[in-house]
């Protein structure tokens, strides 16, 4: 008896289920008609152009996308950021969101014409753009940036233009790929040359360039230091001296190079940061920057082609900028500040665990446009057959 | 309000719930001929329900997705599959053959050059000299001539191997949970299927933590002066079959438990007092009961470790990619018809086995009347019978599931309270922390918590009547039930990240219709119809063995009496497969906790995110915080997998 009953009231769910599916609908006329009215207002007052009008006038809401250690990780800036800027301009409010598959979702969006929500994208790099580029219209997605609405644009350092030729990102902050390794089992390497040395037999942990951002980070870091024509040479010479590609940074690193599977891996220059902070032995927290290198990951910020908060976006451009939000963002997200030294005010701690390498490279727009693909596929290629 | 207000309040409540009972008794007189009407038409209409949540959460999805494998800009084309058969890379040596498939002579000729040089050679070889033991062993060498397998080639390969692992660790721990009584039995059987709803990187953070050099088993070992042994590095195929095992070993289990907990006992008697010996009638009669939950189970962990992802690189590396590597760069690159293109063809090769396994399930006629197990003999009885062979051998295979099991999963918890100064409830204190203090917009541990028991109760209650129907309408029908069986795993066969990204494209971003319309579906709802769809398979792969090996003339006459089919199938075929359909239910649980691929696309922006999302997003440069929310997504499951298995227990027996 009580068997039946239940299989019975299971039908009904399922059926419930489905209608609540199939009768939603879409209300997009009312949504955008308010935007617009709110942008309109606001372009009139930003004309004027004073910061003290600016912050009392400004008002509504602005959407920024982000990627998911801006909010949720430990002590992420998020939260920082959209306190601070809530306090600068008081009628404003700074909304989170963070899509699933990054940029990425954003360019499938714009393919099938869905609707796109966010004002500004807070985390993109250079391979973005080439891949907005690759598969919408060059240029497109973001609008080109109006860099005289944003004062502070100056105060960002040399070596981090991230050569956009459509002008639609700002850095905001950078980090650098280097080596992290074990001094008490190798030597530092001083030369990529050195990697595929006995010395360092077995000894390198990767990540895999189709799925991890350092990963991709230092296959394009080969590419600059061996050109397109050498790299998968040294490649197979990596691998012929046992280089191990994995999947993610996370079980490289926690995985295998925390349980001493191996004594050196790719990771972040700013290692020691973490490594102090946990209370690991800094001798297997060494840092190595080969051919003294570093590959440079800046991260930058652009506002979407038809935001809706256009005067807003822009405010936060130029917020994300000043001394204290490039002191909490570099701090709490353990990067290194876009602005000059004398603009950003740093824990001693930061300075000293955090490590710059002698010399920034960084593959630029131009070199990745129409080769990214390929260059990482013929590399996986070589790996992979089987 | 003023208390004249509320009894006014109160008195209209009142009179609305005297019209409530007028509307429910009203309700009742129709309810009760709609009952009538239902117990004659119930497996048809769940079977028209069960198709119309396949058509949206399913096939609208992936079609999305597969249709640019054989259409560009609206045109029919067949040349995205052509270059991926004729590609090397994918195909190995079967591209040449793909690409001329006319050319025999040159095939057979490049066949027999093959044949012509392999060789053979006898030698003593020392396999375990890594080990440290000096163990000379006949060795057989047979040296073929490369062959090029192509990444379907080797993904086949580990895929095979692992499934020979996974029903090698399976089947003692079916044998000993069926056959033997201790004490915590059926907590045990409860927890068998724990590691499936693990996060893969939780997986490969755990293997790394109990096998890595500096890792639990090495800590263990070197307490007794051994090692340290390079386990992940001496082998990383090896190490990648024993996480497939992991995964896989418990399904086979849990799969051929539900099957030996249903055999009929009296055949086997019935063979005994006919003279067969103990081990004969084991081989004629139990073997055949127990070969479709067996093959059943190795049929889903081929597909399943053929379609595995990330665990494979982040245990083994990039040179053992598998095709749904690539199948999630193509999609990461946008490069959507090679990626379908790739995925389709893993959804053929996994519904060719399996059609080609239900053709040989629907071919077995049961001739099983009662579930009526062999009595369970107590694993430990006095020191004398513990002492035996057979009872040292359940020691040996237990010891091997302590490391294989326990030890990734131990070594998990013990991560969760450690970092480089020691003991530390740091990362607890995170999870606390965000759960007190937490803004809107980040994931808070308590909802994760509870999103994921609301979705897994309410995919079990979508997802057994799924299954039991799809396995009712389809046994017994035929070839054409074979099909329909078949097309109903697609769930299974379907590569994850492609139903992801159909779900996004198809069901997020919406389709549009005419008329100004936007066909969308997210949230709640649209998670556990996706979590049902992905789950009911399990139900139906549980029950349609022991349904096939019914006695189909039971039915039959409780049809002749006049029953009606729905009568029938509650009142004599769902009793006597009940352990079929507990142990699918508990998949179907698991299936709803473990889900991640769909869940993270379609809770994006939402609060409905669960326990492996939240698990996910912990994750930064400290892993801290994500192991201990793995931790409470073991323990919170371990918890409610008892639960569930209990309050099944009861409809079993």
């Amino acid at each position: 008896m009580r068997r039946r009953t239940f299989v019975g009231a299971v039908g009904g769910t399922a059926t419930i289920g489905l209608a609540g599916c199939l009768t939603q609908e879409n209300g997009e006329g009312a949504d955008s008609n308010g935007g617009d009215d709110a942008t309109g207002d606001t372009d009139a007052a930003t004309d004027d152009g004073t910061d003290g009008t600016d912050e009392e006038t400004l008002e509504g809401t602005v959407t920024v996308a982000t990627y998911e250690s801006m909010v949720d990780g430990t002590d992420p800036a998020g939260p920082w950021l959209k306190d601070e800027f809530g306090a600068t301009y008081p009628n404003a409010e700074l909304e989170w969101t963070v899509p699933e598959q990054g940029l990425t979702e954003y360019v499938q969006r714009a393919q099938n014409g869905a609707g796109i929500e966010a004002d500004v994208y807070l985390g993109a790099n250079i391979d973005d753009l080439v891949n907005i580029d690759d598969n919408l219209e060059a240029g497109g997605l973001f609008t080109e940036l109006d860099v005289e609405r944003i004062e502070r644009a100056d105060r960002i350092r040399d070596g981090l233009d991230m050569g956009d030729p459509h002008g639609r990102v700002l850095a905001y902050d950078t980090g650098y790929i280097s080596l992290v390794y074990d001094e008490t089992v190798i030597d530092e390497p001083d030369t990529f040359e050195d990697l595929t040395e006995p010395a360092y037999e077995d000894a390198l942990l990767a990540q895999n360039a189709q799925t991890s951002d350092p990963g991709q980070a230092f296959l394009l870091w080969t590419i600059d230091a061996f050109g397109e024509d050498g790299y998968l040479e040294y490649w197979a010479q990596l691998q012929e001296n046992g280089v191990r590609v994995l999947d993610s940074w996370t079980d490289s690193y926690d995985g295998a190079y925390m349980n001493e599977e191996r004594p050196m891996v790719v990771s972040y220059s700013t290692d020691q940061v973490f490594a102090n902070m946990a209370g690991h032995d800094l001798s297997r927290h060494q840092l190595a920057f080969p051919n003294d290198q570093g590959y440079a990951n800046p991260e930058g910020m652009a506002i979407f082609e038809g935001a809706e908060q256009l005067d807003l976006a822009y405010a936060f451009l130029d917020f994300a900028l000043s001394n204290d939000a490039q002191a909490e963002i570099a701090q709490r997200n353990v990067q290194f500040p876009a602005v000059e030294s004398e603009y950003v005010d740093l824990d001693e701690e930061f300075d000293e665990y955090a490590h710059e390498p002698p010399e920034a490279v960084t593959v630029g727009y131009d070199e990745l446009r129409g080769n990214l693909d390929g260059w990482v596929d013929d590399w996986a290629r070589q790996f992979a057959s089987q | 309000m003023s208390r004249r207000d509320r009894f006014r309040g109160a008195v209209d409540r009142l009179s609305a719930v005297g019209d409530r009972v007028a509307a429910v008794s009203r309700l009742y007189t129709a309810v009760g001929s709609l009952r009538s009407w239902l117990e004659g038409h119930a497996l048809a209409v769940l079977g028209i329900g069960t198709a119309a949540v396949l058509a949206v959460m399913l096939y609208l999805p992936v079609g999305v997705v597969f249709v640019n494998a054989g259409f560009e800009d609206g045109v029919p084309t067949f040349t995205h599959v052509a270059d991926v058969l004729t590609d090397p890379f994918y195909f190995g040596f079967l591209a040449d053959i793909f690409a001329e498939p006319f050319a025999i002579g040159s095939h057979l000729a490049s066949l027999v050059g093959w044949v012509g040089a392999i060789s053979i050679s006898l030698s003593l070889e020392y396999p375990l000299s890594d080990l440290g033991i000096p163990l000379p062993v006949p060795w057989l060498g047979l040296e073929t001539p490369g062959l090029r397998q192509g990444l379907f080639g080797f993904t086949a390969y580990q895929a095979g191997l692992s499934t020979i692992a996974s029903v090698a660790l399976g089947l003692p721990a079916a044998y000993v949970l069926a056959n033997y009584e201790f004490r915590g039995r059926r907590t045990l059987r409860s927890l068998t299927i724990l590691p499936f709803v693990l996060p893969g990187i939780m997986v490969a953070v755990g293997f790394y933590a109990m096998f890595g050099q500096a890792g639990t088993l090495n800590s263990l070992l070197g307490a007794v002066g051994l090692g340290p042994f390079a386990f992940v590095e001496t082998s990383p195929l090896a190490i990648v079959i024993l996480a497939h095992a992991f995964y896989n070993a418990p399904l086979v289990a849990r799969i051929t438990v539900a099957a030996w907990e249903s055999v009929d006992r009296r055949a086997v008697e019935t063979a005994r007092s006919l003279g067969a010996s103990e081990r004969r009638a084991f081989r004629d009669v139990v073997v055949p009961q127990l070969a479709p939950a067996v093959l059943t189970g190795a049929l889903l962990t081929f597909i399943f470790t053929f379609m595995t992802f990330p665990i494979v690189l982040a245990l083994g590396g990039l040179q053992l990619a598998t095709v749904e590597v690539w199948i999630y760069d193509r999609i990461q690159r946008l490069d959507y018809a090679e990626a379908a293109t790739l995925a389709v063809l893993e959804t053929i090769l996994s519904l060719g086995l399996t059609y080609a396994y239900l053709r040989y399930e629907s071919a077995q006629t049961g001739f099983s009347q009662a579930a009526s197990p062999p009595p369970k003999e107590a694993l430990f009885p006095d020191l004398q019978t513990a002492l035996s062979p057979r009872r040292l051998a359940i020691v040996g295979y237990g010891l091997v599931t302590l490391v294989v099991f326990v030890g990734p999963l131990a070594s998990l918890v013990v991560g969760s309270v450690t970092d480089g100064g020691g003991f530390t409830l740091d990362h607890y204190a995170f999870l606390l922390e965000r759960q007190l203090e937490g803004e809107s917009f980040q994931t808070l541990p308590l909802p994760a918590i509870r999103n994921s028991l609301l979705f897994a109760v309410a995919t079990l209650a979508i997802a057994v009547p799924m299954g039991v129907v799809v396995s009712v309408l389809t046994a017994r029908a035929g070839r054409l039930g074979t099909v329909v069986d078949t097309l109903a795993m697609v769930p299974l066969a379907v590569s994850g990240i492609v139903f992801g990204i159909g779900l996004l494209q198809g069901l997020v971003f919406g389709i549009s219709l005419p008329g100004g319309w936007r066909f969308q579906v997210t949230g709640a709802v649209a998670i556990v119809v996706a979590h049902a769809v992905a789950a009911y398979p399990f139900v139906t792969r549980n029950v349609s063995p022991l349904l096939s090996g019914l006695d189909p003339a039971m039915v039959e006459s409780a049809r002749a009496l006049g029953a009606s089919r729905y009568r029938a199938l509650l009142d004599v075929e769902l009793p006597l497969v009940a352990s079929g359909i507990v142990a699918g239910a508990a998949f179907a649980f698991a299936i709803s906790i473990g889900e991640f691929s769909s869940t993270v696309i379609l809770a994006s922006g939402g609060e409905s995110y669960t326990m492996p999302v939240a698990v996910e997003r912990y994750l930064g440069r400290r892993s801290g915080p994500a192991i201990a929310m793995g931790t409470i997504l073991l323990v919170v499951t371990a918890a409610s997998f008892v639960v569930v298995d209990r309050v099944g227990g009861r409809f079993e027996r």
